[in-house]
């Protein structure tokens, strides 16, 4: 991030900080006539963006559509059942056409007042997008006022639910760093606005320039595709996963059972496994479908999706923390899964939190290694793809890595040649697992705070954990079972590179 | 302080206060009197007669005796496990250690910390101390260094926001 005056800040109520980023927009302002060099003046005069906006006129619909259509049902039932009873049992002393003329009438009431209350909260809900900030009114009687900064972005998402694709529209998702709640959730907009929003909000945030004369013609950057994933691969990665092999397990068990307990009944308890089973191939094909991962200099885009589609943006330095895992029925065809931890994701584990952390869901070594290039376009080595090949399968030592010392091998009889670590300019490897492969990568300044840690087994064999603290999420970076004098050479050595780093990278955000 | 093992060498360890001790010993005995009456319901209701048979005498017998030994050797253990508590300040950032056999030293860089915390309960007020909490942006970092003189602990948090803010760099 260029564009920033000063070394912009973490600590959000830092006095620092609100001094430099105010001071950059008033000093152009009160210029107007300077050669609009700034982004930000360029946006500020913008006419439009500016302004207090409202989301979709059917927003309201498209979300609460599953209480609509559960009222429908079940006003819908019951008149359909007066209609066809009322004159078999005679119920009531109204005549037909006047009971008919109630329900017609209930009916309408309540449509009425569902759709005065979606009018309502359509109403309330208004949002704007300043230089600085993105605003966004919501509630009635709970009034909620939210405002984010625009240059603390660390991901936008623009999401599609089924039914809004249909009708074309798009929520936009705007996550700063706390861990998970989307601070902005703009639901819904039009795709095309909503992607014209996102383009404003990271060329501000970025800093792009942009014409003073006209802001709102704000493009979108230009992106380059790098990966995209066929749906066989999908399919197969789904099938090879863990879960082919509990249910094998599961179906070995309850047939031997009912083989030797001469009971049918057992084949009934496969019912549930089944269903589970194909809900998770369901939810590994419907998020990995059509997978598409691109660059461009906004940052890091993401598509995928079967009904529900998802388009992610990870704006340049946003990844704290990444890993490569290979599955042991992965390895037959050689691949891997990327997962990363970003501040705004947080560290959900249902299926869309999985889904969001994941860069790559199943990819080629070469594939890995592009997605690579787009969170690390700085490997800090001559010779990158052997360094990360020899993380990504290696063991032993070799290209820099350092392992567990062999008089600890009883500690991690099969892993002490695969755990160790290496070292680039940029970024620290963490490699570990013996089947469930796994290779961690943390870039130097993103390094939170890191602990050494030795217990009493340890400490017999002169070896130490390394643990590393980043932004929640699904990476967890440690080096296992190092020797002890290597492990804090690199604790201390950590702490200096990351201090070093930081001073290089910044200002960041 | 005694240097141990994983420890980096060449590096004064600022220590906690001898308070702190105090305060831990007062909160020990009260858990380990609530752990030994609780254990020890059984035995009682079993040597009245209240219960008949149930817990084996051995057993009823064998609970108190586990509790009163455990909370010996915690008690025993206390005085070096606050011993083993110490901070350093460094250029760049703050080295926090603690533990006697599950040792950990964690280094906190000052332009990662978000916030410090700074908090007082009432047994820590009588005895003048308060704990120290240093927050980053991963809620794994769990930095924190109890039983410091308030004087020093308001120190610490004034010095570390400085620090902090000299060396900011957001995540």
């Amino acid at each position: 991030m260029t564009a920033a005056p000063g070394p912009s800040a973490g600590v959000p109520e830092g006095d620092q900080e609100r001094e430099q980023s105010a001071g950059a927009p008033t000093a152009v302002t009160s210029t107007p006539g300077s050669t609009a060099a700034f982004a930000a003046h360029a946006s500020e005069g913008g006419p439009t963006t500016d302004e207090w906006r409202r989301v979709h006129f059917i927003s309201p619909l498209v979300r609460g559509w599953i209480a609509l259509v559960a009222i429908l049902y079940f006003v819908g039932r019951d008149w359909f059942e007066g209609l066809f009873d009322s004159g078999s049992r005679g119920r009531g002393p109204l005549p037909e056409g006047v009971g008919l003329l109630i329900a017609a009438g209930v009916v309408l009431g309540v449509v009425v007042i569902i759709a005065a209350a979606f009018l309502v909260s359509w109403y309330f809900t208004r949002y704007q997008v300043t230089a600085e900030h993105v605003r966004v009114h919501t509630g009635v009687v709970f009034r909620q006022q939210r405002q984010a900064r625009l240059d603390r972005v660390q991901a936008i998402d623009i999401v599609q639910p089924f039914l809004a694709r249909i009708f074309g529209l798009a929520e936009l998702k705007f996550e700063v760093a706390d861990a998970g709640e989307s601070a902005v959730r703009l639901a819904f907009l039009k795709l095309d606005d909503a992607r014209k929003l996102r383009a404003t909000i990271l060329a501000r945030a970025a800093g792009v320039d942009t014409d003073p004369e006209h802001p709102e013609e704000i493009v979108e950057a230009p992106e380059r595709e790098v990966v995209a994933i066929p749906p066989g691969r999908v399919i197969g990665a789904a099938l090879l996963s863990g879960t082919t092999i509990a249910l094998v397990v599961a179906a070995a068990v309850i047939i031997t059972l009912g083989v030797t307990l001469d009971t049918p009944i057992i084949a009934t308890s496969f019912i549930p496994v089944v269903i589970g089973v194909v809900g998770v191939y369901w939810s590994a094909l419907s998020t990995g479908y059509n997978f598409r991962a691109a660059t461009s200099p906004d940052g890091i885009r993401v598509r995928y999706g079967l009904l529900d589609t998802r388009a992610q943006t990870i704006p340049p330095g946003r990844v704290q923390a990444l890993s490569i895992v290979q599955s042991p029925l992965w390895r037959l065809k050689g691949w891997y899964r990327v997962t990363v931890n970003v501040a705004g994701y947080g560290a959900s584990a249902s299926n869309e939190g999985q889904a969001r952390a994941s860069l790559l869901p199943v990819g080629t070594r070469d594939e890995v290694l592009q997605i690579l290039a787009l969170v690390l376009p700085d490997p800090g080595t001559t010779r990158p793809v052997e360094v990360f090949g020899a993380g990504m399968v290696g063991r032993d030592g070799g290209e820099g890595f350092v392992t567990t010392p062999r008089r600890a091998k009883w500690l991690a009889p099969l892993a002490w040649r695969r755990n160790g670590f290496a070292v680039t300019d940029t970024a620290l490897l963490m490699r570990s697992g013996v089947l469930w492969r796994q290779l961690v990568v943390v870039p130097h300044e993103r390094t939170q705070s890191l602990s050494l840690e030795q217990g009493p087994v340890d400490r017999r064999f002169d070896v130490a954990n390394l643990q590393f603290q980043t932004t929640p999420g699904p990476v967890a970076p440690r080096v296992l079972l190092a020797d002890s004098a290597t492990a804090w050479d690199l604790f201390h050595g950590q702490a200096v590179r990351a201090a070093e780093a930081r001073r290089r990278s910044a200002p960041e955000h | 302080m005694r240097r141990e093992p994983i420890d980096p060498s060449g590096l004064e360890w600022s220590r906690v206060s001898p308070k702190y001790l105090r305060v831990r010993l007062l909160g020990w005995l009260i858990g380990s009197l609530v752990w030994l009456v609780v254990a020890s319901i059984p035995l009682v209701l079993r040597l009245t007669g209240v219960w008949d048979s149930f817990p084996p005498l051995p057993v009823a017998w064998a609970l108190p005796a586990i509790a009163l030994t455990s909370a010996i050797w915690r008690g025993l253990l206390l005085p070096r496990q606050v011993r083993a508590i110490g901070y350093a300040e460094r250029d760049d950032d703050l080295l926090v250690r603690q533990g006697v056999f599950f040792q950990r030293t964690m280094v906190v860089p000052y332009g990662r910390m978000q916030y410090v915390d700074v908090a007082v309960g009432p047994l820590e007020r009588a005895f003048g101390i308060c704990t120290l909490k240093l927050h980053t942006a991963s809620p794994a970092t769990n930095a924190f260094i109890p039983g410091l003189p308030t004087e020093e602990g308001t120190r610490l948090r004034e010095q570390l926001s400085a620090r902090g803010e000299a060396r900011l760099a957001g995540l």
